[in-house]
This record gives structure tokens, sequence and C-alpha cells, in this order.
């Protein structure tokens, strides 16, 4: 680079050199992965029409059958069909994987408006507590719940998932409601009278909401993550009730007999779904304008 | 602001004390409400022959009978003097049981928490250096990709692959037996839990590199520097990577208990002998006396690597107060 290049290209960032192009709203949305989410999701809604077998007989003339014609993706170690199973079973683990992120996104607004109204002792003691909580291995504080409550069913799975998964939300909700507390709309409907449901709903969560959805989204991923972990270890849903981790937890029989496709094919579709949240949910964070570098 | 020192560290000391005590008797609580018989770990199959005078008898033997706050006393009295009872399902004092087993967890948690860190420093430092080239780019997708695979998963895609398929690596244990002292034998045996342990991390840590070092590039001090003729070598490395250093080591310390402390999947799938292993099972059989110190180790960690990751950020960095240290936390992938 020559002296006189060098003098001119320092101070001017790329963004004052040219004029702005107007971005399309479009630009960057993850098409693949919204229509490919969407495609699983919506074959697993309808797996009854998908299914060319009872994904819960246990054939036992046809068991370990390596993927053919009749099985598409094979048979396990107790004779289930796993194309039947894969659309069954991912019901279920979106299922949980859903109703778990409800339960913790309610806990999380919840709380952390709460403590973002609070008198500040309060707003501080609850925000320790909240650290506290998620300075404890996740999966860990799942296990000893999962393991309390015996054996698990989707309701309590999606309990103990819940709320073990609300505290980072919290956090950034009690950011941004202290912030906006003391605005003179939320005053003024506080002076008329209302509620605190009512000013959570109407004032405080239509501009809380784009900051915590790449959360809510991202949860839904740990979520069913969790869950087929847990079902894996086999603290989760037991082998009668099938998800896409309970299909794994036959995983161990599966390498003794060298079968691959017990645990490729239903890990590919978790990673495959893992992967599309995860776009989405990476779409919803992307800051709009960021700005050039200066190296 | 540390004006008196011994304030200021008797202050964290009387807070470490006080969430210790807490978690003791949430932990103590907790386990012992549930339900699930402890007689069960403790009898096994015998239970369930046993008479009704026989099970109280044994109730009483255990101490299971008072009320709990009875129990959590007697506990603290006796963990006072060192003796945490005996783990129900071994039969072996607890310290006895977990002192056989820690040194396998920490050999597997601590290489796999160096190589992370440094793995992690070196993508951070590599895709910033080639920010949206297509290194980055590559490096950004793989990684995204990466940390979607759950844990599990990815162990036993690695046990298909390098155990079963090709057989080169052994699937599972710490070693073969009669092979108990052979340092090569222990090695093989550790590297595919090893390479779980550092891949389920690597991303997390790599990624925030790389964005705290794109933001430090976007400051007026490049510009100066820049200016005066400095090398982009020497901006980014002596610079702006040495203005990232501060917040990554309290990173690190805060991570101790998620890297070292997190091996309990890895290890149930690897059948690895450490402690991870021995909590998950603790847990699932109602194994108190175990459960309680595990759990108690666990949150010890946590609590300390967060005191000392706060107090590394606020000798830095004064301007940062403690508690802004744990958000970084936020978007664990665990």
């Amino acid at each position: 680079m020559t002296e006189e290049k060098l003098f001119t290209m320092v101070g001017i960032r790329p963004e004052s050199a040219t004029p702005e192009k107007k971005v399309s709203r479009r630009k960057g949305f993850p098409w693949v992965s919204v229509v490919l989410m969407t495609a699983i999701v919506l074959c697993c809604l309808a797996a009854e029409l998908l299914m060319t077998k009872d994904p819960g007989y246990l054939d036992l003339e046809n068991f370990n059958v390596a993927p053919n014609g009749e099985f598409l993706f094979g048979t396990d170690t107790l004779g289930r069909d796993i194309f039947s199973g894969i659309w069954y079973g991912g019901r279920i683990s979106i299922t949980i994987g859903f109703f778990a992120t409800v339960i913790a996104t309610f806990i999380a607004v919840v709380y952390g408006s709460v403590s973002g109204i609070a008198p500040a002792w309060l707003d501080n003691l609850m925000m320790r507590f909240a650290e506290i909580f998620l300075s404890v291995p996740g999966l860990l504080l799942v296990l000893f719940l999962q393991a309390i409550l015996g054996q698990a069913n989707v309701l309590t799975l999606s309990i103990v998932i819940g709320v073990t998964g609300w505290a980072s939300i919290a956090k950034i909700i009690r950011t941004e409601v202290r912030q906006i507390r003391s605005s003179e709309y939320v005053v003024a409907s506080r002076c008329m009278g209302g509620r605190f449901f009512h000013v959570l709903g109407k004032h405080l969560a239509p501009n809380f909401v784009s900051c915590v959805m790449f959360m809510v989204v991202m949860n839904v991923r740990t979520a069913i993550v969790t869950e087929s972990t847990l079902s894996f270890m086999g603290m989760g849903l037991p082998l009668e009730i099938i998800s896409w981790g309970s299909m794994l937890s036959l995983a161990e029989k599966a390498l003794l007999t060298d079968s691959w496709w017990i645990i490729i094919i239903p890990g590919t579709f978790l990673v495959t779904l893992l992967m599309c949240i995860t776009n989405v949910g990476n779409y919803m964070r992307k800051a709009a304008n960021r700005k050039g570098s200066n190296l | 602001m540390r004006r008196n020192p011994a304030l200021y560290y008797g202050k964290k000391a009387l807070v470490f004390l006080l969430s210790v005590f807490v978690l003791s008797v949430a932990v103590f609580y907790i386990s012992r409400l549930a339900p699930g018989d402890p007689l069960m770990s403790y009898y096994g199959e015998r239970t369930e022959k046993m008479s009704v005078e026989e099970k109280e008898a044994a109730r009483e033997k255990l101490g299971l009978n008072d009320p709990i706050y009875i129990q959590y006393i007697r506990w603290v009295e006796n963990a006072a003097k060192g003796e945490f009872g005996i783990s129900f399902k071994y039969k072996q004092d607890v310290m006895e049981v977990i002192g056989s087993r820690i040194g396998f967890t920490l050999i597997l948690g601590g290489i796999g928490f160096v190589l992370t860190f440094a793995g992690a420093l070196l993508l951070g430092v590599l895709c910033a250096w080639h920010e949206d080239k297509w290194v980055d780019k590559i490096l950004c997708k793989g990684g995204t990709l990466l940390s979607c695979i759950p844990e599990f998963w990815l162990s036993l895609a690695l046990i298909l692959i390098f155990a079963v398929t090709l057989r080169w690596l052994p699937s599972s244990g710490a070693y073969d037996i009669g092979y108990k002292d052979d340092w090569l034998n222990r090695v093989t045996h550790l590297i595919l839990p090893l390479t779980i342990v550092v891949l389920q991390h690597l991303w997390y840590y790599a990624y925030m590199v790389r964005n705290k070092l794109l933001e430090e590039t976007r400051a007026d001090y490049v510009l100066l520097g820049k200016s005066k003729g400095l090398s982009k070598k020497d901006i980014m490395l002596k610079h702006c990577l040495r203005n990232v250093l501060p917040s990554y080591i309290s990173m690190m310390a805060i991570s101790v208990p998620h890297v070292v402390g997190g091996t309990y999947i890895v290890e149930t799938v690897f059948s690895y002998p450490g402690i991870g292993a021995l909590s998950y099972e603790s847990a699932r059989y109602h194994d108190y006396n175990l459960l309680m110190v595990l759990c108690m180790m666990t949150g010890v960690l946590v609590i300390f690597c967060n005191l000392i990751g706060g107090i590394i950020n606020e000798r830095i960095d004064p301007r940062i107060k403690a508690n802004e240290v744990v958000q970084i936390s936020e978007v664990t992938v665990d």
C-alpha cells in the first residue's frame, strides 16, 4: 500500500463514502429453514396420513431391519417402524418444546415485570436469585427435578423443562421494564387505576416483545434438546411414549448390533429441526445496521 | 472502591456462606420430600420381601423417620466433623466413593477446559481477522451447526464412526481391564469423551470472542493506531485482543462448573467412571447422602467461581458491577 493511499483511506468509513442503499426487509430471511421447519412440523401434525405402519406395534419378525422398501427407515431393536415413529414421535418432541417454552415465557414475563417494577431491594433480591438459578448447569437441574418426580409424561416433562428455563428471559424483560416503567404512559395508566396485568399486557409487553423473541425461539430449541437428552438417558419419556429422544434411547443396543439407522435417522431429523429453529432465531436477533470495521 | 480490603472480602465471604447455607437447605428438603423409597437403594430387591416392621426398623436405623429439619441438623453436625454418611447404594463412605472417581472427571474436565478456551480464543481471532470472508463464513456456519447437535447424539455418532465402524478407538470406560497403569491405554479411552467436551463448548466461546473483537475494531483507537501506521496484526493482537481478554478471563472463571462439572452426559454415554455419571445415578436411585454431597460440591463450585469471576472483573475494570458478569451465561447452549 502506498503512502498516499494510506493517507486517503484513514478516517473514511465505508458507510459515509457511499450513500446508504435501502436494504430490503426480506434480505437474509432464512427461507430454507422456514420451509424445512414448516414441512417437518406439518408432517408431524399429519402423522396419521403419512404413517405406513402402527408406530407402537412390536413386529417381532422384523426387528432391527435395515431401511428397505417396506420399512423406509428400517425398524428398531423392538421391531417398531422408524419411518412412522419419526412423524408420530416428532409430534411429541415438538409439543414438549412448545409447552415448555410457553411455561418458561409466562414465568419469565411475570417474574421479569414484577422485578422491573418492584422497589430496588426486591429487584436486587429477585435478580440475585435469577442469577444463582442461571449459574447452575441447566440440564443437571432438570435431571434432579425429573429424578425426584419419578416417571415422566409429556405434561410433567414440559413443566420441569419450563420451570428451569425462565431465568435468562426474565433478566432481559426486567431490564426493558426498568427502562420504560417511569414513562408517562405507564404512570398515567397506573394513576387511572390500571392493574398490574393490565399495565403489563397493554403497555409493557408490546415494548419488550421484540427483545425477547430471539430468546423465546432459542428456548424452544433448548427444550427439545433437553427432552431428547432426558429421554435418551432413560429419565424422560418411557419407551412406550414415542418421541425422538425415546427412539434414541435404544441407541446402546443399536451400537452393539451395528444398526446405524436407529441412531442416525431420528438424530438427523432432530438436528435439522434444531438448525432451522436456530436460523430463524438468529434472523430475529440480527442488528439492523452494523457499523463498518475501522480495520 | 476497596477502601477496606478486610470489609470487602468479608462481605464476599458472607455472601458465599449464606448462599451455601440456602443451597444446602434447598437440596436437603427437595431430595427428601420427593417420592421414591431410599430403602430401595440401600437394600435393593430385598426391600420388597421385608415386612412392615422390618422396614420400620430399617428406617429407624438409617434415621429416616425423624422430621426433616432434625435430619438436616444431624447432617450438618456430622458434616462439620467431616462425616458425610455412607452411600446407600455403594455401602461405602460417601467421600470414598467420590474420591475414587473424582480424578477421572478432573482429568476429563480439566483438559477439556484448557483445550476449549485455547481453541475458542484461536478460532475467535481467526474469524474476526477474516471478518465476512469465506473463512469466517464457513466457521460460523459450521459452529452454528455444531451448537445445534445435542451432546448425547454427537457422542453416539462418534462412537458409531470411530469405535464401531472403524474400530480405532474404544467406546467406553477409562481403561481396559488389566491396563490400569498403562497411560497410553488411558489416553485412547480419553480421546472420544474429550472431543465431545471440547466440541460442546467450543463454538459458544469462540463466537463470543469473535463478536467482542469485532466490536473492538469499530472503536476510534483503531483509527488512531492505523493513522500512526500500525499494522493490522499489531492493532488486532496488541490492542483489540488486549481489551477483550479481561472479560474472557472472568468468563473462564465462571465457566469452570459448566465445562468441568458439565460432563455428566458424556460420562454416562461413555460409561466413564467419573462423578458426573455418579451424580446422575445418585439422583436416580435416591442415594441421599451421595446426592447431597455431589450437589453441594457442584453448588459450591458454581457460587465460588461466580465470586471469583466477579472479583477478577471488578479488579480489571471497576466500572463493571459483579452482577453484570453473569449475563454472559445467558444464552448457554446446554
